[in-house]
Order: structure tokens, then C-alpha cells, then sequence
């Protein structure tokens, strides 16, 4: 008589903190969470680059109740917030936790792989090759390791029941390539991380010919642009344009050179590029007292004044002399809106006036005046002197220590990516069996829904038979359809 | 040079002519031919019925290996296209819309008629060769002054991170369109069970090795990209719109290779992904006609 017992065994009740944190690790190995994780990440990244783009305005002018949405959208700067940041770092916690979960998995398929199968995985497989043979079975089934190791294959038999289990693979560590293909996303991030918080970047540093700027970022660094040249083409756009440096430390010159775009100048771990250029003006500024109040050149540009809104312009405060000065250049373009132009300047010509700056100014209006270059006027109680004109440099500068991360990072992934998708993991599977005329081998690929695996297993199988002088007999079982398919990814048998 | 340049635009147009033919003998190869059955009955009356009726079958084998062999034609046209313009512009055409999209034209027809070659599969060219022909209508409809050949700007004077970057990327959208075809046909396949198509696994696994073509090469793209930044911005990542917008397209590839390798999607599912993917595809191709940046180059 079986005595059935209706009580439930005891269950050792966990601790809250054990169970929280049993919940987390869940959470971050599973696959699902982290395909949802990549599609947040791809959704707020096709936000990021609409908001770039016309589209969210193309929106607006279509249903206009969508405006203040749109307006809000092109007011995000979605690649800084905290939702992106939120789930970068998700998604990075989630690969660490995921590949450490996956590591022991991996690595026992790879070392330990489960020698013994089934009779029903052999005949539900959807290709199968048999062997007939007079042979024992032992004595087949170590014919058959000869064959497949001859291709390459690593064999591994184990006899059960009178019957002899074969495993054989190939290509088994690229199943290890997806860690530093997972790792390098990691550094990718990290490399970002330590570029943020150990480097720096100038966009626009800007120097005009002749003159010396320091650098800053505790560099100790002073640059100094020796020339400035380029060269347009016919239309006018420019093709080449270069600037040759100095630069100093502490006074003493530590390095020379030049550059151009996507010829950067390297010093040490800075880096300068070129970026852009402009006109400049160089001036001499004296005050009554014959004191030099400024001797260095002007960017024009970024300044726009209302007596030519078009020309190139710049304005700089002489604060020891009360006033502030605007200076104006020809109009580069007249033919462009000709009628806001008041000063219609000739070239070589250049329109300067001082205002008052502040409560106690030496002037009480302003008081302008054309200069040609190389002359001198007096302006207020201030005497000018018009040098010469001339081109200044715009300089990208930056140091970024992540950068060798990031190459590290990029040789991991396309690697890893290569070896994962170019040497995948081939498994085979066989049951030698006796037979009252001998043995039979009955080998299938685990292959389920694997075209070119399938494929490779019947070269496989065709040239096993040609080594061993057996005729190989393929069966196909037609798969089901997979209209809608979806299984889980599990071990063979 | 203008002649090697006009020459090469006359074998672009022989190209257009044999593509054009070659999709349309794809398309009547992959839908099959109608069949007309007339069958007489006579009726105990005497008198005589005759029923009508139509169904679909496969082609004949002829019109597939003439559709192949127009194609074949084709890419040697273009091949011979990019050939004189190379050697006009001392460089591979790839640095604005007109030259990128020659290129795609002649990377797209490559890699199909490969794949078609080792998978034995015709049918994908009704899907894949319109495509191209769409690319080069599109081609043809681009400024004329587009065609000439300009001395490269500064942003762009890199050859060698240039002729990489910007192969890999036309390398990655043509087998993206490759997969893209294997999708649909899947669809259509797995939907209708066109008996004469191919089956829905070899499908599947085509637009999966195609997806592993075209999966480390943006990867490539971007990684160089990164790089070819890095020497002319001095930022490796600029968030600018083409970046990002090849960053999502590269996110949804990696959606499909997780999906289908870790959770074993295949089928109907795997095959939208790859649709939606395409979509990404075509939206970063053509998405400097909505948004500027930094590599707003001749509309590339």
C-alpha cells in the first residue's frame, strides 16, 4: 500500500535583503528585460536625432494642438538627461551582471559538455545521418572519432548500456567571444566616463596671427599662431586651410608645427585641431599718458553691429580708459542686403568708435571714425593705431585619456563580433548502437532552425562516410512551420 | 577627365537599362505564370459547356538565369562605372549623394547576386533588384552637377579612413537590403505557401548571415567613423543626427541578433524586426534631407 502525504516540504523562508537582491540579479540576467533595455535605448536615441531634424516642426505645422509637445521635444536635450544617462547605465549594470551569470553556462559547454543523449532527440532531429556497419559498436564509434577529429572536430564518447554516446564540436571558444564583445560595450561607456572627468576640450580657441594665447586647463601651456594660410577652389570654398604654431611652456618653446583639418598637432596628451578662421584686426591703443592700454590683434566676427549687420565686427571693453570700442569691417559680400550697410567701407578700410563705458567715461557720446590700415587718429583722448589686418585661427583643443579605451574597446568588438558570427559553435551528437549484423551510428547536428548548421552537418556527415568507406544515409524531418515559432534556447539532452 | 567622367555616367545608363530588365525578369520569375485551363464538357443534352480557369506556376527556369545573367551585366556595367570615375577623381567615388548611391547600386548588386549564388535562391532578386533600381531612379533624379567630380573639402581629406568608413557603410546597407528581402519573402512565403519559393527556414537563415555581414560592418562604420572624428573634431562622438540615427539602426539589428539568438525568435517576428530595421536603414541613408550636422557633405 503507497501512502500519499498532502503536506508540503518546508520551505526555509529567505530573509527580505536575500530576496531583494535575488529579485535585482534576476532583473539584470534577464533577456527579456535587456532586449526592452535596448529598445528604450533605440527609442530615445530616434528622439534624440528627430529633435535634430526637421520633422518635429513638420508635426507641428500638420496638427498644430501638438505645438507646446513639440516645443518641449526640440527643448530636451535627450543624449544629456536622466532618463538616457538612467538607462546606459542599466543596460551596462545589466551586461556586467548578465555576462558573469552566463560565464559558469558558457564555460561548462565549452569544458564539461553533456557526452550522453537520447534516441528521441536523434529521431526528432530535423537531419540525421546513419552508419551501418559490420563493425562493433566500440570499434564504429572510435572510427567515427577518427573521422570527425580528421575534420576538426573534438570528440568526446562515452559508453552506456552497451551502447557507445558520442559528442563531438567544433569551434567551442567563440562561444567565449560574446564577453569581450559585451565587455568592450562596457568601455565604450567607460571611455566616455573617464574623457568627461579627466580631460578637457577647447572648441573654440581662438588665435589671431602673430598673437599668443594661453591654453589654461592647468596645462601651462601658451600657444602662439606664427601664420595662417589657405586656398580656395574656383567656387570659393575653401580646400586647404592650415595653421603653423609654437608652443611654449613657461616661456620656452616646446614644440612646432602645423596643422589642418584631419591633420591634428599632438603635444604631449594635447591635442589641437583646426577648426575654423576668420579676419582679425591688429590695433595699437595708447591712452594720453602714452600708457599701452592693448598691442595684440581682434578677432572680427563674432560681434554684430547695427551700422552693417553683415560685415564682420568685434567689440572689446578698455575698462582702465572708460570707454568700450567697436571696430567694423568691409562688408565681405555688399551685394548681399546692400541698403544696411551706413558705412559702405573700402577695403583696407576699417570703422572704429568708442562709447562710454560706466558712469565716470571721459566721453559723454560716441565717437567713431574710418581708419585706413597703417594710420593712426586720435579717438577721444585714446590714440589708435591701425596695424595691418589679419586672418586669425579657430583651435580645437583637447585632452581625453579614454581615448585608448575606446580603441581597445572598438578591436574587442568588431573581434568578438567576428569570431561569434564567422566560427560558430558546431555541435554533433551520435548514439553508436549494436546490431544483430554489427553496429549503427546515428549522428544529428544540434542545429534546430539553423539552416546553414544543417547544411554543414550533412558536408560533415558525407565526408565522415568517405573516411570511414561508409555510406552515409541522410533523413530530413520537415521542420513545422514557423509562422509564429519562439522557444527557448535550452540545452540539448 | 570630363570624358572619363561622361563615359562613366554612359555606363551608369547601360547599368540603369540592364537592371531595370533584370527586375523586371525577377519579378516575373518569382510570381510564376498563369495558367489558363479551358476544359469542354458535353452535357446529356448534347450540348457543350467550357469552364475556364486560371492558376499560378512556376516559371520557367530560363527567365530566372536571363533575370541573373541581366543582373550580372549590370553590376559589371556599374563596376565599370565607378572604375572611370575612380580613376577621373584619383579617389572612389563615395563623397557625395550621386557618388555614395552609384556605389550602393554596385555594392547591392554584388552582394545579392554572392548570396544568390550560395544559397541557390532567385526568387529574392524580385525583391532586391527593384530596390536597386529605385536607388538608381533615384540617382538619375539627383542635380545634374552632383555627377562632376569636385577636389574633396578639408572635412573630408582622409582617404584612407574615407574609402573604409564610407565602403563599410554602403557594404552594411546593401546586405541589409539583402536581409531586408529575405523578410519579405518570408512573409510572403510563410503567408500564402507559395509552393516555388524558397522555404521559410533557408529564408530565415539567409537574412540571419546577411544580418552578420552587415551587423559588425556598421559596426565598423561607426567605430571608424569614431576614429576619422577624432582626427578632424577632436571628439570621437559629436551625438550629431547621422551618428545617432546609424546608432538606432544599429540597435535594432542588435534587438533581431539578441531576440533570435537568445530568446529563439525566428519566423514572422524576426522577420518584422527586420523590416523595421530597414526602415532605420532608409531613414539614415536618406536623413540629411531633414536634418544638417556635420556630415551634411553633398547630401551624403
Amino acid at each position: 500500500m503507497t501512502h500519499v502525504s498532502l503536506d508540503r516540504p518546508a520551505v526555509n523562508p529567505r530573509a527580505l535583503p536575500e530576496l531583494v537582491v535575488d529579485r535585482i540579479w534576476r532583473f539584470f540576467c534577464s533577456v527579456r528585460a535587456a532586449i526592452a533595455e535596448i529598445a528604450i535605448l533605440a527609442l530615445l536615441v530616434l528622439a534624440g536625432t528627430l529633435r535634430g531634424s526637421s520633422v518635429p516642426r513638420t508635426i507641428a505645422d500638420t496638427l498644430p494642438f501638438a505645438t507646446p509637445l513639440v516645443e518641449r521635444w526640440y527643448a530636451w536635450d535627450v543624449f544629456r538627461s536622466l532618463p538616457f544617462a538612467s538607462i546606459l547605465t542599466v543596460l551596462a549594470v545589466a551586461i556586467a551582471i548578465c555576462t558573469i551569470n552566463r560565464a559558469p553556462g558558457i564555460w561548462q559547454a565549452i569544458a564539461h559538455p553533456t557526452v550522453v543523449t537520447t534516441h528521441g532527440f536523434l529521431r526528432n532531429a530535423e537531419t540525421s545521418a546513419t552508419f551501418a556497419s559490420a563493425l562493433s559498436a566500440p570499434e564504429l564509434a572510435s572510427q567515427l572519432q577518427d573521422a570527425l577529429r580528421a575534420g576538426r572536430y573534438r570528440t568526446i564518447g562515452e559508453e552506456r548500456s552497451g551502447e557507445v554516446h558520442l559528442y563531438a564540436d567544433r569551434w567551442r571558444y567563440s562561444r567565449l567571444a560574446t564577453f569581450p564583445f559585451h565587455l568592450a560595450l562596457i568601455m565604450i561607456l567607460a571611455g566616455g566616463i573617464v574623457g568627461a572627468a579627466w580631460g578637457f576640450r577647447d572648441n573654440d580657441f581662438i588665435i589671431p596671427e602673430g598673437s599668443v594665447r594661453e591654453l589654461g586647463h592647468g596645462t601651462g601651456l601658451t600657444v602662439r599662431l606664427d601664420d595662417f594660410s589657405e586656398v580656395y577652389r574656383e567656387d570659393g570654398t575653401p580646400l586647404v586651410y592650415r595653421s603653423d604654431v609654437t608652443i611654449m611652456k613657461n616661456g620656452d618653446t616646446v614644440n612646432t608645427g602645423s596643422m589642418t583639418v584631419n591633420n591634428p598637432l599632438t603635444f604631449g596628451d594635447v591635442v589641437f585641431y583646426q577648426s575654423g578662421f576668420g579676419q582679425a584686426v591688429a590695433l595699437k591703443i595708447e591712452d594720453s599718458a602714452g600708457e599701452v592700454l592693448f598691442d595684440d590683434a581682434l578677432p572680427l566676427g563674432p560681434f554684430q553691429s547695427k551700422l552693417n549687420p553683415d560685415a564682420p565686427a568685434a567689440r572689446m571693453d578698455l575698462v582702465p580708459a572708460g570707454v568700450a570700442m567697436s571696430i567694423v569691417a568691409p562688408d565681405e559680400n555688399p551685394a548681399n542686403a546692400p541698403e544696411l550697410d551706413t558705412l559702405r567701407l573700402r577695403p583696407g578700410d576699417m570703422f572704429f568708435m568708442i562709447r562710454p563705458l560706466g558712469a565716470d567715461s571721459p566721453i559723454a557720446a560716441p565717437i567713431g571714425a574710418t581708419v585706413s590700415q597703417g594710420e593712426s587718429i586720435e579717438l577721444g583722448d585714446l590714440s589708435l593705431t591701425f596695424v595691418r589686418e589679419r586672418r586669425f585661427s579657430v583651435l580645437q583643443v583637447a585632452r581625453n585619456p579614454g581615448i585608448p579605451l575606446f580603441i581597445a574597446a572598438s578591436v574587442l568588438l568588431v573581434g568578438g563580433l567576428a569570431v561569434t558570427f564567422y566560427f560558430p559553435h558546431r555541435r554533433i551528437r551520435a548514439i553508436v548502437s549494436p546490431t544483430p549484423g554489427g553496429s549503427e551510428a546515428q549522428l544529428a547536428p544540434v542545429a534546430r532552425r539553423d539552416w546553414s548548421a544543417k547544411r554543414v552537418f550533412e558536408q560533415v556527415a558525407g565526408d565522415v562516410g568517405r573516411r570511414i568507406g561508409l555510406e552515409s544515409h541522410l533523413r530530413m524531418n520537415e521542420p513545422s512551420p514557423i509562422g509564429e515559432a519562439s522557444y527557448r534556447v535550452v540545452a540539448p539532452p | 577627365m570630363e570624358s572619363l567622367v561622361r563615359l562613366s555616367f554612359y555606363f551608369f545608363a547601360a547599368a540603369t537599362i540592364a537592371l531595370v530588365t533584370s527586375a523586371a525578369c525577377y519579378l516575373v520569375y518569382a510570381v510564376g505564370r498563369i495558367r489558363l485551363r479551358h476544359t469542354a464538357l458535353t452535357t446529356s443534352a448534347g450540348t457543350t459547356v467550357v469552364s475556364h480557369g486560371a492558376s499560378l506556376e512556376p516559371a520557367s527556369l530560363g527567365i530566372g538565369r536571363f533575370a541573373t545573367l541581366l543582373a550580372w551585366f549590370g553590376v559589371a556595367f556599374q563596376g565599370i562605372s565607378i572604375l572611370l570615375r575612380t580613376i577621373a577623381a584619383g579617389r572612389l567615388p563615395l563623397s557625395n549623394m550621386y557618388e555614395f548611391s552609384s556605389t550602393f547600386i554596385l555594392l547591392a548588386g554584388l552582394v545579392y547576386l554572392v548570396f544568390e549564388r550560395w544559397y541557390g535562391v532567385r526568387q529574392l532578386g524580385a525583391i532586391v533588384l527593384p530596390l536597386i533600381v529605385a536607388m538608381a531612379t533615384y540617382v538619375w533624379l539627383l542635380p545634374s552637377d552632383l555627377r562632376e567630380v569636385d577636389a574633396l573639402i578639408p572635412a573630408l581629406q582622409n582617404r584612407p579612413l574615407m574609402t573604409i568608413h564610407v565602403s563599410m557603410a554602403i557594404l552594411a546597407y546593401a546586405t541589409f537590403a539583402v536581409a531586408f528581402a529575405a523578410a519579405v519573402l518570408f512573409l510572403i512565403a510563410n503567408r500564402w505557401r507559395v509552393t516555388w519559393l524558397p522555404g521559410p527556414d533557408l529564408l530565415d537563415d539567409l537574412a540571419f548571415r546577411a544580418v552578420t555581414i552587415g551587423f559588425p560592418a556598421l559596426s565598423l562604420v561607426l567605430i571608424l567613423g569614431s576614429v576619422w572624428a577624432y582626427r578632424a573634431w577632436g571628439t570621437y562622438w559629436q551625438w550629431d543626427p547621422k551618428e545617432t540615427s546609424a546608432l538606432f539602426t544599429w540597435l535594432i539589428y542588435g534587438v533581431y541578433l539578441h531576440t533570435r539568438s537568445l530568446r529563439g525568435w525566428r519566423g514572422n517576428r524576426s522577420a518584422a524586426i527586420l523590416l523595421v530595421a530597414f526602415a532605420a536603414v532608409v531613414f539614415t541613408y536618406f536623413g540629411n534631407y531633414i536634418f544638417g550636422g556635420l556630415h551634411a557633405y553633398g547630401g551624403v
